[in-house]
């Protein structure tokens, strides 16, 4: 039975990460998918007992697994590190667009860039590198590349 | 961001017993529920309740950024070299070559309660620099 | 509305085979638990069998972990870092 709810879960992740506009919904059903693939392995772990794998002395009542239980700890971990950098890219996403919707992004990403000087590129504003740097918007000249 | 009173009254009482509860989760990792893991993120959520109620300013004059950096790189190279000698001293490669004890004391483990405190040390410290960051105001 | 209508459409087709594969689970095999349960405290020393694995039978996986959340913690800082 508990199966069915934690498929629910994961169904209700992928639904947010497909079908939501907003970027910090996206990044918030990331995290949802993961949480229900972890459940799902320490669930499954913990079919073959009835008691937490501590093995302190006393009534002998066989332990749950713990080798999933060891491993989803990792997996915890580093859904933290995943979080953590997806939601920066998105705050320099914010704060170079303004905008967080990815249907105007979508809109603006499909426009020719602006030509901006190389001045303006190295010393932007004084935050330290930008999303456009090394984007060069003059239009190459194949005369340039052949061997001299 | 707006400091609300009843935010700082009760993190002021509140704070010193987070960061107490996650060291005994992290030191009796080997006899109890918990671990490395899992205590170095209550120390990280005690340090983010300072953050919350104080301003970040406030916890980096307690937590500085250079000597939790310095911390973080010494713990990947005290495992190494707790594991370089577990190697030397004719086990495998992080192997345990402590004395074990009676199981159920705290210096039982030998080898695993100093792992404990490393993971614990390591971990606490990352999660507060990833919020320090997050949480910082231009 | 017609990438809500596409979403929906994904979810269930998705939903439709997971479905029947997820009644079928099954227990994990019983040979490590009854290993882990009988051997794991006289060989590590450690009470609690979860700290036994991931520190004693297979502290590499978490010596690894640690390099990831380092890396982690430097991209979140060299990309939001700023003044300090």
């Amino acid at each position: 039975m508990a199966q069915y709810l934690i498929l629910a879960l994961f169904l209700l992740g992928v639904w947010g990460l497909v079908g939501k506009h907003n970027l910090i919904k996206k990044v918030i059903s990331l995290s949802l998918i993961n949480s229900a693939l972890i459940t799902l392995f320490v669930y499954l772990g913990s079919l073959s007992g009835s008691t937490a794998p501590i093995m302190l002395g006393g009534l002998e009542a066989p332990v749950v697994d713990p080798l999933p239980q060891a491993l989803t700890l990792t997996t915890i971990v580093i859904g933290i590190c995943l979080t953590a950098l997806a939601l920066v890219l998105v705050a320099r996403i914010y704060r170079h667009h303004g905008t967080l919707d990815i249907r105007r992004l979508e809109k603006a990403g499909s426009e020719p860039p602006p030509a901006e000087s190389e001045a303006a590129g190295e010393h932007g504003s004084g935050r330290g590198p930008t999303i456009t740097d090394g984007l060069d918007s003059r239009p190459t000249d194949p005369g340039e590349d052949g061997p001299a | 961001m707006k400091n609300s009173e009843l935010v700082d009254i009760i993190s002021r009482k509140l704070v010193p017993y987070i960061l107490l509860f996650g060291f005994y989760l992290i030191s009796y990792g080997h006899l109890s529920p918990g671990g490395g893991f899992q205590g170095g993120v209550v120390l990280a959520s005690g340090v983010t309740l300072l953050c919350l109620s104080r301003g970040v300013e406030t916890a980096l004059r307690s937590f500085p950024v250079g000597r939790m950096g310095l911390a973080e790189s010494f713990v990947f190279f005290a495992i190494l070299a707790i594991g370089i000698l577990g190697l030397l001293l004719g086990r495998h490669f992080l192997g345990n070559f402590l004395p074990l004890g009676q199981a159920g004391e705290v210096p039982s483990a030998g080898f695993i309660f100093f792992l404990n405190l490393l993971i614990g040390l390591k971990v606490g410290v990352g999660i507060s620099l990833i919020l320090f960051a997050l949480l910082r105001e231009e | 509305m017609r990438r809500t209508l596409l979403s929906l459409a994904l979810v269930l087709a998705l939903g439709a085979v997971l479905v029947v594969g997820i009644g079928k689970v099954a227990s994990p095999p019983e040979l490590l638990r009854s290993y882990f349960a009988s051997h794991g405290v006289e060989e590590t020393g450690s009470v609690n069998l979860v700290s036994s694995i991931y520190l004693g039978y297979r502290a590499f996986d978490t010596m690894g972990e640690t390099v990831v959340l380092f890396l982690a913690v430097a991209g979140v800082m060299a990309l939001q870092g700023g003044r300090q």
